[in-house]
């Protein structure tokens, strides 16, 4: 923790100050703004630090939400969709091109279109059916990443359309960087379009960043603060969603990208904000009743308020998280899970589990799931250090 | 001319995969090699990806059989691979079997070329004849 700096977290549920004498954590009163709410619970705190001295990151938006187009599976959705999950991005749809008119039009306004396909020595990929499928899609951006012999056409076609290079090379390997830029750049946008947000930067002189982004950026660190064996997976509970970052050595993928590690955003994972989601998961997964006999309690304890309620909250999360990058759940991610070696938890889950809980729902995933006697270390980041090495490595 | 090659299934001869994207670069094709432990729809998608014209399939160890009867129903769900020129070659039979017995096989699978234990450069001089009398080339 830095001596000099007052960092804080805005989450969707509560929000974290880590200064000097140490760090506090409030519940957020949701009849107040953000900054209204902050000044009134640590004003005397936050007054004792210059602008420029102030960092502060947000998760509190939950993110953006993506539907990309793409024409195969293997490489232009498969890379799209890499790099989306990478960018903090929930994708809400795929659709492979050929088949467009099957597709029906999501209702929701979806944040960003991405649209992708080709090496750029092929062209005439896209035609009438991608700009008849558009014009009934509500969204907000429209980026095109494919072949370069079709972005003349589609500019001409379609409002508004952002091009940038193909994220597919000539040996069809994948190119993140642009558009990971252009989608951090977005989230970042509508992070500090939020008025709430906007309003925080009264106090401070310095970026506001996504919480997950710098924490994943400061993966590679960790073992600085924690005695952590690679690979490992980070778990990090929120009150709206679950976020889980991993090494890429647990991905039987032959993406090769610069990046050492990945990281998924479940926008329906938390305990507070998403709660009802979060059970409604939980009562599809056929080994929760088993989880819940195991933990001595029944389903009534989702109809409680109580601290034990939130306790057994944030066991299913790490349940339920464990059980979709397994091969049990079929998802866009199945990890190597009897390759961990440790398993670093972080976020409020820190301050309501204690250790023996946490090892308690791994041992029972690794044994019903898993059918092993695997156990991956635990590790808790109990003071938020890694939110607090995240921030002040990424405050330049 | 545009060929997207590789070595199908659980088959990792790597050495025989790069000599035939060397041969095929030495005679002028643009080769997009998938390497070794590739399955079908790779194959397919990358010759969606690429738009190419050739899609030639590898194998030495004699799974190439299992995968083959796949191949006709998978390359029915694409709507734009109608000239794709389909290719296979290298050990095509686990055990042995001349090839009066497996080209009828693989034809049934849906190969326009079938080239088992055939010389590498021989089976690509075909492939160029057989290129040119359909005016691909």
């Amino acid at each position: 923790m830095s001596s000099e700096k007052l960092l804080i977290d805005v989450g969707s549920t509560y929000f974290k100050v880590s200064s000097a004498s140490g760090i506090e954590q409030h519940f957020r009163d949701f009849n107040k703004e953000i900054l209204d709410d902050l000044t009134y619970k640590c004003g005397e705190t936050i007054h004792a630090y210059k602008k420029e001295d102030i960092y502060i990151c947000s998760s509190a938006n939950g993110g953006l939400s993506t539907l990309i187009i793409g024409i195969t599976d293997s490489f232009s959705l498969k890379f799209a969709t890499n790099i989306a999950f990478n960018s903090g991005i929930n994708i809400i749809d795929k659709v492979i091109y050929q088949n467009i008119e099957d597709y029906s039009i999501p209702s929701d306004l979806i944040d960003v279109v991405i649209v992708v396909g080709g090496i750029d020595s092929a062209s005439n990929i896209f035609g009438e059916p991608l700009l008849s499928y558009l014009d009934k899609l509500k969204y907000s951006n429209i980026v095109y990443v494919g072949s370069e012999q079709d972005a003349p056409k589609l500019q001409e076609n379609i409002e508004n359309l952002v091009v940038l290079p193909n994220i597919i090379d000539n040996r069809l390997h994948i190119v993140e960087e642009n558009l990971k830029e252009y989608l951090t750049n977005l989230y970042q946008l509508d992070i500090e379009g939020k008025e709430d947000i906007k309003n925080l930067y009264t106090i401070t002189s310095n970026q506001i960043y996504s919480t997950p982004y710098i924490v994943n950026q400061t993966l590679p660190f960790i073992d600085t603060k924690f005695t952590v064996v690679n690979p490992f997976i980070l778990i990090d509970i929120g009150g709206a969603t679950t976020d889980i970052h991993y090494s890429k050595d647990l991905v039987d993928d032959n993406i090769v990208t610069t990046n050492e590690y990945d990281r998924l955003v479940f926008k329906k994972l938390g305990v507070y904000k998403s709660k009802e989601s979060l059970i409604f998961t939980a009562k599809n997964n056929e080994f929760v009743y088993e989880l819940l006999t195991h933990l001595k309690v029944t389903e009534n304890i989702f109809e409680e308020q109580s601290e034990k309620a939130l306790q057994v909250l944030m066991q299913l999360a790490i349940f339920l998280v464990l059980c979709k990058m397994s091969h049990y759940k079929q998802a866009y991610i199945n990890l190597k899970l009897l390759s961990i070696n440790s398993i670093v938890l972080t976020g409020g889950i820190t301050k309501v589990l204690a250790d023996s809980e946490i090892e308690d729902i791994i041992t029972f995933f690794y044994k019903k799931i898993l059918n092993s006697n695997h156990k991956p270390s635990v590790v808790m980041d109990h003071n938020y250090d890694i939110w607090t090495l995240a921030i002040i490595n990424n405050k330049g | 001319m545009k060929v997207v090659t590789g070595v199908v299934g659980n088959d990792i001869h790597v050495v025989a995969n790069r000599l035939i994207e060397l041969s095929l670069n030495a005679r002028g094709f643009e080769v997009f090699n998938l390497g070794v432990n590739t399955y079908l729809e790779e194959f397919f998608d990358a010759a969606v990806e690429t738009n190419a014209d050739v899609l030639l399939i590898s194998s030495l160890n004699g799974e190439a059989e299992g995968w083959s009867r796949e191949v006709k129903l998978l390359r029915s769900k694409y709507k734009t691979l109608d000239k794709l020129v389909m290719v296979i070659g290298g050990n095509l039979v686990v055990g042995t079997a001349d090839a009066e017995t497996i080209v009828p096989k693989y034809k049934k699978y849906g190969f326009d070329l079938i080239f088992h234990q055939v010389d590498l450069n021989t089976g690509l001089d075909t492939l160029e004849e057989y290129l040119k009398e359909r005016k691909i080339v």
